[in-house]
């Protein structure tokens, strides 16, 4: 009973942790794709198209600008509607290249993209930038950050329940452990054990409860991440997300989670136990 | 150096190992001083109108045998909890050996009860445990080597006449044979003292009788007995000293008392 809630504990701090890293991961990966895309127009000359870009690449929100030419642009758009012929037999029909060269910006944090899309429009980049595009992802990373906080919130409360109950269960368990056990204790008492030589038993308890129960836990979120791991791929790109972050850190969520088992069982033991020491 | 103190070396030697042996006999106090128990105005309260020890004035030597009486609730386990530290008194001084336990850190109380043999009525014997296992216990608390635990428990058990069940549980003994156990292991550590609280209360007259032969052996190996009962064959049988304990006052201390409750006997 007690290895059991204490694996359920530490199964609610696994999903705690994971739901983080999962929310992380997605809240990044849709930042990533987030930019703005400056449209100049097919008649800026190449000293304004210059200016333009030396410009944005000089705004400190900027991380990255990318330039690509009327002709990249105009193959980027036939690779993307190269499965529309009427797309394609339009623009051949047209004697020039339609398409103005496009500046790609990247910046620190999406709430940036709005100050770029202000400094751009000013009378003087009116006539070389055409048009500015910046869909309002902004909104969609603040939706999901209100999501994680509320999951995270949701996993804490739940972590902070299950190790409640988990020092209530254990805290009873080994108090009526000891209680049975009491005769045995004054007996030791009687012939001159120490109290270390007492409480010994049941510090090597605590540590069996822990390597068992960290033991189980380890077990069945391996099985889990092998279990989600094809869902979240599809999200994240990566087809072994959770297995492979699960692994590079086994060492240390094994052992941070066997010091809290530890502490909690071996604390709960040390106060059941403090009555029996006194005599 | 006298021949007590050349004994001391001897079961020092055979039963301690050398370090621990070494450190006792360099502590003095137990082998030179004459006063084993010394209690000196020594009360004990419980509640406001619960008293166990009331300015008690008591001096056991070194190798003596006393026997408390009195009747229930006047405060012969008191006694034995104050000798053994399992409580501390309310006023006055004890010293055992010579130390001074009335204020006793808890961290000595071990060391106090390593040097005292506790023997009661209900036996206290590891229900888990076998006999040599119940009786190598009290040296494993004391830290002695598994060596010398496997070398000295087959004679000690041997003394209290056990050695042919040496793999058997409690329960599977006599209440005699439980009682020689408790013998054996308050033996183990050659206390100065052994305290023995109503030792053959659940036992028959036969057995009884062979608990007390086997203390009176003992005491004459030079281990002080103080020894609290009810039966008054048993004390008259001792003629030793008897110590008469009332409402936790000493009414009657003789040398070679009878067994009586009141002051004077009877």
């Amino acid at each position: 009973m007690t290895i059991f809630v204490l694996v359920l504990m530490l199964l609610s701090v696994n999903t705690l942790l994971f739901i983080r890293l999962v929310t992380n991961e997605a809240t990044t990966s849709i930042r990533e794709q987030i930019d703005v895309s400056i449209y100049l127009s097919p008649e800026a000359t190449a000293d304004e198209i210059d200016e333009v870009y030396t410009y944005i690449a000089s705004l400190p929100q900027v991380t990255h600008a990318t330039f690509l030419s009327q002709d990249e642009v105009l193959q980027n758009f036939k690779n993307l509607y190269k499965d529309n012929e009427n797309i394609l037999a339009s623009l051949e029909e047209l004697a020039e290249n339609p398409l103005g060269a496009t500046i790609v910006v990247k910046t620190k944090d999406p709430a940036d993209y709005v100050t770029v899309i202000d400094d751009l429009s000013v009378p003087e980049y009116e006539t070389i930038v055409e048009s500015k595009t910046f869909t309002d992802t902004q909104g969609a990373i603040q939706k999901i950050d209100v999501i994680t906080k509320n999951v995270e919130h949701f996993s804490f409360a739940l972590t902070a329940f299950f190790a409640i109950i988990a020092f209530l269960i254990i805290f009873n368990t080994i108090r009526v452990a000891i209680y049975t056990q009491r005769i045995e204790i004054s007996i030791k008492k009687l012939v001159g054990a120490t109290n270390w030589f007492v409480q010994g038993p049941y510090i090597v308890e605590s540590i069996l409860f822990s390597i068992l129960s960290v033991g189980i836990a380890v077990l069945l979120v391996y099985g889990a991440t092998g279990i989600l791991d094809p869902y979240l791929g599809v999200i994240l790109g990566d087809p072994k997300f959770l297995t492979n972050y699960y692994f590079s850190h086994i060492l240390s969520l094994a052992g941070i989670q066997f010091g809290i088992v530890f502490f909690l069982t071996l604390i709960s033991s040390m106060i059941a136990m403090r009555r029996y020491l006194k005599t | 150096m006298s021949l007590k103190i050349v004994h001391e070396h001897f079961f020092l030697s055979i039963f301690l190992h050398p370090p621990t042996a070494n450190l006792l006999l360099k502590n003095k106090v137990w082998y030179t001083d004459l006063r084993m128990i010394h209690l000196k105005s020594v009360s004990k309260q419980y509640t406001a109108d619960s008293i166990g020890l009331a300015d008690v004035d008591l001096t056991i030597d070194a190798g003596e045998f006393v026997s408390i009486v009195g009747q229930s609730g006047t405060g012969k386990t008191t006694l034995i909890k104050l000798l053994i530290a399992e409580e501390k008194p309310t006023s006055g001084t004890i010293e055992i050996g010579g130390w001074d336990i009335s204020r006793i850190r808890q961290a000595d109380i071990p060391l106090l009860r390593r040097q005292i043999g506790v023997i009661f009525q209900d036996f206290k014997l590891l229900s888990k445990k076998t006999v040599q296992e119940n009786v190598a216990f009290a040296l494993q608390v004391a830290g002695e080597p598994y060596k010398r635990i496997r070398d000295i428990v087959p004679r000690v058990v041997e003394i209290v006449g056990l050695k042919h069940k040496m793999d058997r549980y409690p329960h599977q003994l006599s209440g005699g044979e439980q009682q020689r156990v408790v013998i054996a292991r308050s033996l183990v550590h050659r206390p100065k003292i052994i305290v023995a609280d109503e030792p053959t209360g659940n036992l028959d007259s036969i057995n009884t009788q062979e608990i007390m032969e086997i203390l009176k052996k003992i005491n004459e190996f030079g281990t002080t007995i103080v020894l609290v009962t009810h039966n008054r064959d048993i004390v008259n049988q001792l003629r030793k000293r008897v110590v008469v304990l009332q409402d936790g006052k000493i009414i009657s201390d003789e040398k070679h008392g009878k067994y009586h409750l009141s002051a004077t006997a009877q």
